[in-house]
């Protein structure tokens, strides 16, 4: 019976395409657009985190507080300072160093180019790997004897020498006031999708390297910002402790309460920003959802009209020994059916759309099954939710009354 | 949960007696809310099983409001009526949905099929409702339409019948739970005379295959089909004729 009246329902769906086409697309578009939404928004999440997993989830900056106003030279970082923090917290710290860095232009030959310039220290490779293509990395020497080496990314090597082997060739640029040469000892490729440039702020004009950070530091050896890398095979807590612990040391040997120093880490920061895009998420799939709303009114609405204009048939069906509950079944089913098929195009529809986006920005996309399977339930739910009116009415019509309709 | 799709069965009562339509003192008021109609006075009427009636009188005295009663589409405001011994006034909707689709088998003027639907859907109809299943139902749906002489008009749509047409296919579809009493309200209303004898004779036939056949009618000749006349006016039985001679219908060959 069940079967017969799919059947049934699909027959009056078939017999009003266009109608029952109408019908669907208030479904469509509200499944079709929470679908969009919420994986817009499962994609966004899932790239954040890519993009601070790529940056290192390990990693802290500590400084003085923006909020204090009497900031002595002391509450500067020195080098020693950071050699000294290495010492006492050992391998729980992975990687320390004041995370220098400058932009300005390069020349090369007759070349020129913007340029952004990272200060990092010979095992910087380790918590941050970069694939070399040519050459080598930074070395312990070339950071303790402050070398004017650079290792370059490779597609700015190749704007600037039109080679991207570029091992050898030297560039000049000014660091702090002062003309100085670099000379390329590495070139390293790094893959970036549309996301990454965007938030990283790099463009293809502007181009990377690497240079020991002890260049950058240089004239008055004040640093006013510490990076550091915890061990990344600690867990969030034992990271948390020992910035905590780190935090209380410096502000100790500072003559400072730890409250005047800001800590700021990558992980707190990720599941910040997480937080935040899942709760936007769910307020636009929210309100997309009440376009569903919308499209079960609409539902609703033909349904009552429909049954209003089948009254005869229903007094048929009624003569002929359908009971109540058949004819309430009958048109539950039809509009069930209605908003399923409508359900089932939004989501492919949806899905449709952020995959086409996705692949044009070049970006992994991410389609929950749940949230296929909430809307899948959802728009069935509304179907049958905005059916009971009409159906009911439908199933309570007097036989005889129902005849005599016209 | 399996059984809530099932027609339960129970529902129809298992009596039979001879007597297969019995009044008492029915009446129907009908309450337009201004004023209250009376659309049968005080009704006594038997029918026994196999009988062939026609049901003649002027518009308005009642006919089809008897119809329906017997059809058990309505119900009487005062007496009873007992289809197979059964007060019909004690039974539920569902009951009577139940009763309807088994017992009675219902013929209208204006031929009532589902529009936009085949002529073989239309006959699997009642069987649907009595849960048959698929191939019982096709089979039978296309033997009967087969028997109203509408063998190559299977996939039709109603639209595309003739009136008489139309009215064989509600006849096969009445006839589709071999339901023990037809009802017939004046079925060759629509048709022109060549149809209605056509008709007529499609009834005489159910009858003398052992059906009860009630047919209400204007026409005289119609009514001379039938074994038993019965007129009415205002509500009300004002002769019961036995048909001594009815009218032969023409053997097939
Ligand atoms: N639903 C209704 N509401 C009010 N009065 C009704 C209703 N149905 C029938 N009547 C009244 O009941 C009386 C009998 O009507 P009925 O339809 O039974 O007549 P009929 O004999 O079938 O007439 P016809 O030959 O024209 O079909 C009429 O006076 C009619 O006005
Ligand atoms: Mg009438």
């Amino acid at each position: 019976m069940l079967l017969e009246n799919m059947k049934m329902a699909f027959h009056a769906i078939r017999v009003n395409k266009m109608r029952s086409f109408l019908t669907m697309l208030g479904i469509i578009i509200g499944i079709g657009s929470v679908i969009s939404i919420v994986s817009i928004g499962d994609t966004m999440r899932s790239l954040f985190s890519s993009l601070y997993k790529d940056v290192g989830l390990s990693q802290a900056y500590i400084s003085i507080g923006y909020w204090i106003e009497d900031v002595r030279d002391s509450d500067y970082f020195t080098m020693d300072e950071l050699d000294r923090l290495k010492e006492i917290f050992g391998d729980r710290i992975a990687y320390i160093d004041s995370a220098p860095s400058i932009s300005g232009e390069v020349k090369a030959g007759g070349n020129k180019l913007k340029f952004n310039l990272s200060g990092v220290d010979y095992n910087y490779q380790n918590v941050q790997p970069v694939n070399m293509i040519y050459g080598r990395y930074l070395t312990e020497e070339d950071v303790k004897a402050r070398k004017q080496v650079a290792v370059m990314e490779a597609g700015a090597a190749k704007k600037i020498y039109g080679t991207e082997q570029a091992v050898g060739r030297t560039f000049r640029t000014e660091v702090y006031g002062s003309m100085t040469e670099f000379t390329v000892v590495g070139v390293y490729k790094k893959e970036v999708n549309a996301f990454q440039k965007l938030l990283m702020g790099s463009s293809d004009d502007t181009g990377a390297a690497f240079v020991p950070w002890t260049l950058l530091t240089w004239p008055n050896d004040l640093i006013y910002s510490c990076r550091l890398f915890a061990d990344p095979g600690m867990s969030r807590e034992d990271m948390n402790q020992l910035f905590q612990e780190i935090m209380f040391y410096i502000a100790k040997s500072k003559g400072r309460n730890s409250q005047d120093f800001r800590l700021t880490t990558a992980m707190d920061e990720m599941v910040q920003v997480d937080s935040v895009m899942g709760g936007l998420s769910a307020a636009v799939g929210g309100i997309a959802a009440i376009s569903l709303l919308v499209g079960g009114i609409g539902i609703m609405n033909i349904m009552l009209v429909s049954v209003t204009e089948r009254t005869r048939e229903i007094g048929i069906r009624k003569a002929l020994g359908a009971t109540t509950r058949d004819v309430l079944i009958q048109f539950l089913t039809e509009s069930a059916i209605l908003s399923a098929c409508g359900g089932t195009i939004g989501i492919i529809l949806g899905i449709g759309v952020v995959f086409v986006g996705g692949n044009a920005l070049g970006l992994q996309v991410v389609v929950k099954p749940a949230v296929v399977l909430l809307a899948v339930t959802f728009s069935a739910m509304v179907g049958i939710f905005f059916g009971i009116y009409p159906a009911s009415k439908a199933a309570k019509a007097d036989p005889i009354e129902a005849l005599r309709y016209e | 949960m399996r059984n809530w799709w099932k027609r339960r069965e129970d529902l129809l009562p298992q009596q039979e007696t001879d007597e297969l339509i019995r009044l008492e003192n029915l009446v129907k008021i009908y309450d337009t809310g201004v004023l209250k109609v009376m659309g049968l006075k005080k009704i006594n009427l038997t029918i026994r099983r196999g009988e062939f009636v026609a049901i003649m009188g002027q518009s308005g005295s009642g006919k089809s409001t008897l119809m329906n009663i017997l059809g058990c589409l309505d119900r009487p405001t005062m007496g009873h009526y007992y289809l197979d011994g059964v007060d019909i006034a004690s039974l539920s909707s569902d009951e009577l949905s139940a009763i309807r689709n088994r017992k009675i088998g219902f013929v209208f003027q204006s031929f009532n099929l589902i529009s936009r639907t085949s002529a073989l859907k239309n006959v699997e109809l009642p069987m649907t409702y009595a849960r048959k299943s698929k191939k019982e139902r096709r089979e039978r749906a296309i033997e009967l339409l087969e028997r109203v002489g509408l063998g190559q008009r299977v996939g039709h749509m109603p639209n595309e019948l003739s009136g008489g047409q139309r009215q064989r296919v509600a006849i096969a579809r009445a006839l589709a739970n071999e339901p023990p009493l037809i009802l017939a309200d004046e079925p060759t209303g629509n048709l022109d005379t060549a149809a209605s004898v056509e008709i007529m004779e499609l009834f005489s036939r159910l009858h003398e295959e052992g059906a009860t056949v009630v047919v209400v009618t204007h026409e005289e000749d119609i009514a001379e089909f039938t074994g038993r006349i019965i007129r009415f006016r205002d509500g009300q039985i004002i002769s019961d004729q036995v048909n001594e001679h009815p009218r032969e219908r023409r053997k097939e060959g």
